[in-house]
């Protein structure tokens, strides 16, 4: 089976400022993958490439073998950093909607999750907190069976204590197939699920690495080295 | 997946312009009953009857205009703004979405004519009433067969042709008009008003163009002039044609290959 994301020179310019500068980069599958990098860095800008919402300026990019479109629209589930659904929606039409459009969604699995973190399904998305906006964004994207989930920024308006759910939830629903990526800058939070780590810094892949291996080589945890790598 | 599309947009339109239409045809009804009543002169009751015929009103005007305003509206908060994170990675291709957009704009086009015309029949048509539209219906048809002989029917269809391209002619311009100010790095409504403008503009400038290069080649003779009204008319609808489908493409175009949204 082919790698579930290849990225071969991938640049992203807007106008005279380069986003992302010759991207390499391959992701196989069954893998949880911190995108890490400071603001700005163009970690967003990447995932936006992955599901089609910005086409490259120039490379290619390639989701288990396609180019981004429909067809691997529908088998990548994403989390944007924005609460996406128009806001007179009741979260029962927001799962309705999910399950019209997405094969692979599970609505029970979606209605387990409401009911594990108390959410009522019959209330309107406007009268909502921003925070459990957020939980009911990510409850969608998590309980379809995609092969690629891109998450950015899942757990930056979320208590610690959904925080932990919800990174519970990453671990425990992805399978063998799947490979989730996390971008993210509240690293220490996330750090013990991560399998692999990438940098990118000012549009440039800065460093691809086995978690593992960065603490072997290391000898110190991803959030140190980050603190390092980035230091201003 | 076009059939979910259409189903989730009617939805959504449909919650907002369904209850307005309702209220238009009761407020017909209580309209009518209340000019029964007032055929007793009755100070209370009149002014009972002049508010709710200016709520009748008002309701009219509001259907129309919310029906326009929700039409342009919905392309622009759905695929413009953060629900086009939603709509931009569906399992969809761009012109679906804007498929489902038009073709929902069409048909909420319909019904709201269609409710307008019941609203005012329902106030109203009288006997009497039935009489004269059915005498004006017989006059326009006699007028047009005298002038145009057996090619009215042609005319007809070319006038309901040329009605159904302009309204579709004009939501595309409104989408690629909000389309196109898209691409402007900021003050993205501004650019779409001044696009709008600028795309309008140089589409009448070049209907006139066409027309002033069609009279110059053909003279005006007294035999010919019967035929002006079928010849403008093919014009018309050629040139709506080849406007809607331009402004299709570059609508679709701007949306698949330079969407950037904020």
């Amino acid at each position: 089976m082919s790698a579930i994301l290849e990225c071969r020179a991938l640049t992203k310019k807007f106008g005279s400022v380069t986003a992302l500068n010759n991207i390499d980069l391959t992701l196989e599958r069954g893998k949880i993958v911190g995108l890490l990098g400071p603001n700005g860095s163009g970690k967003t800008t990447l995932i936006k490439l992955i599901n089609g919402l910005l086409v490259p300026t120039a490379g290619n990019l390639y989701i288990s073998g396609m180019p981004p479109g429909a067809e691997t629209k529908k088998i990548v589930s994403y989390l944007p950093e924005r609460t996406y659904l128009p806001d007179w929606l009741k979260v029962s039409q927001a799962i309705d909607f999910f399950k019209d459009f997405y094969e692979d969604f599970d609505v029970n699995k979606a209605y387990d999750m409401l009911k594990r973190l108390n959410l009522d399904p019959n209330k309107r998305l406007k009268t909502l907190s921003k925070g459990t906006k957020e939980k009911i964004q990510l409850i969608l994207v998590m309980s379809r069976n995609a092969d690629l989930y891109c998450l950015d920024e899942p757990i930056g308006g979320v208590d610690p204590a959904a925080r932990d759910y919800i990174l519970n939830t990453i671990i425990t629903n992805y399978n063998d197939n799947a490979t989730v990526i996390i971008s993210t800058h509240l690293i220490a939070d996330i750090e013990n699920i991560l399998d692999e780590a990438i940098f990118i810094k000012e549009g440039s892949l800065y460093l691809h690495s086995t978690v593992d291996d960065i603490r072997e080589k290391e000898g110190k945890s991803i959030d140190s080295l980050f603190r390092e790598v980035f230091k201003c | 997946m076009l059939k979910k599309l259409i189903k989730h947009e009617i939805y959504a339109t449909g919650r907002i312009l369904l209850p307005l239409y309702g209220i238009t045809i009761i407020l017909s009804f209580v309209n009518r009953i209340m000019i029964g009543i007032n055929k007793f002169n009755n100070t209370p009751l009149n002014i009972i009857s002049t508010i709710t015929m200016f709520f009748y009103v008002f309701a009219i005007i509001a259907t129309i205009i919310t029906t326009f305003i929700l039409i342009v509206f919905r392309f622009y908060k759905n695929l413009m703004t953060d629900e086009g994170y939603l709509m931009f990675t569906l399992p969809v291709k761009p012109f679906q979405l804007i498929n489902s957009k038009l073709i929902s704009a069409i048909f909420w086009i319909i019904i709201s004519v269609v409710v307008t015309i019941t609203s005012l029949l329902i106030l109203l048509l009288n006997a009497e009433r039935v009489t004269i539209i059915r005498d004006i219906w017989a006059y326009v048809y006699k007028m047009l067969k005298n002038n145009f002989g057996d090619n009215y029917v042609y005319l007809f269809l070319e006038m309901i042709l040329i009605t159904f391209i302009s309204i579709i002619q004009q939501i595309l311009l409104i989408y690629v008009s909000i389309a196109a100010g898209h691409l402007f790095s900021g003050h993205k409504i501004l650019g779409s008003f001044a696009s709008y403008i600028a795309i309008n503009t140089a589409a009448q400038l070049v209907s006139l163009l066409v027309l002033l290069a069609m009279a110059s080649f053909t003279g005006s003779s007294f035999e010919k002039l019967e035929k002006l009204p079928h010849a403008i008319l093919i014009i018309a609808i050629v040139l709506c044609s080849i406007y809607s489908i331009l402004y299709y493409l570059a609508t679709n175009y701007i949306l698949s290959k330079k969407l950037n949204l904020e």
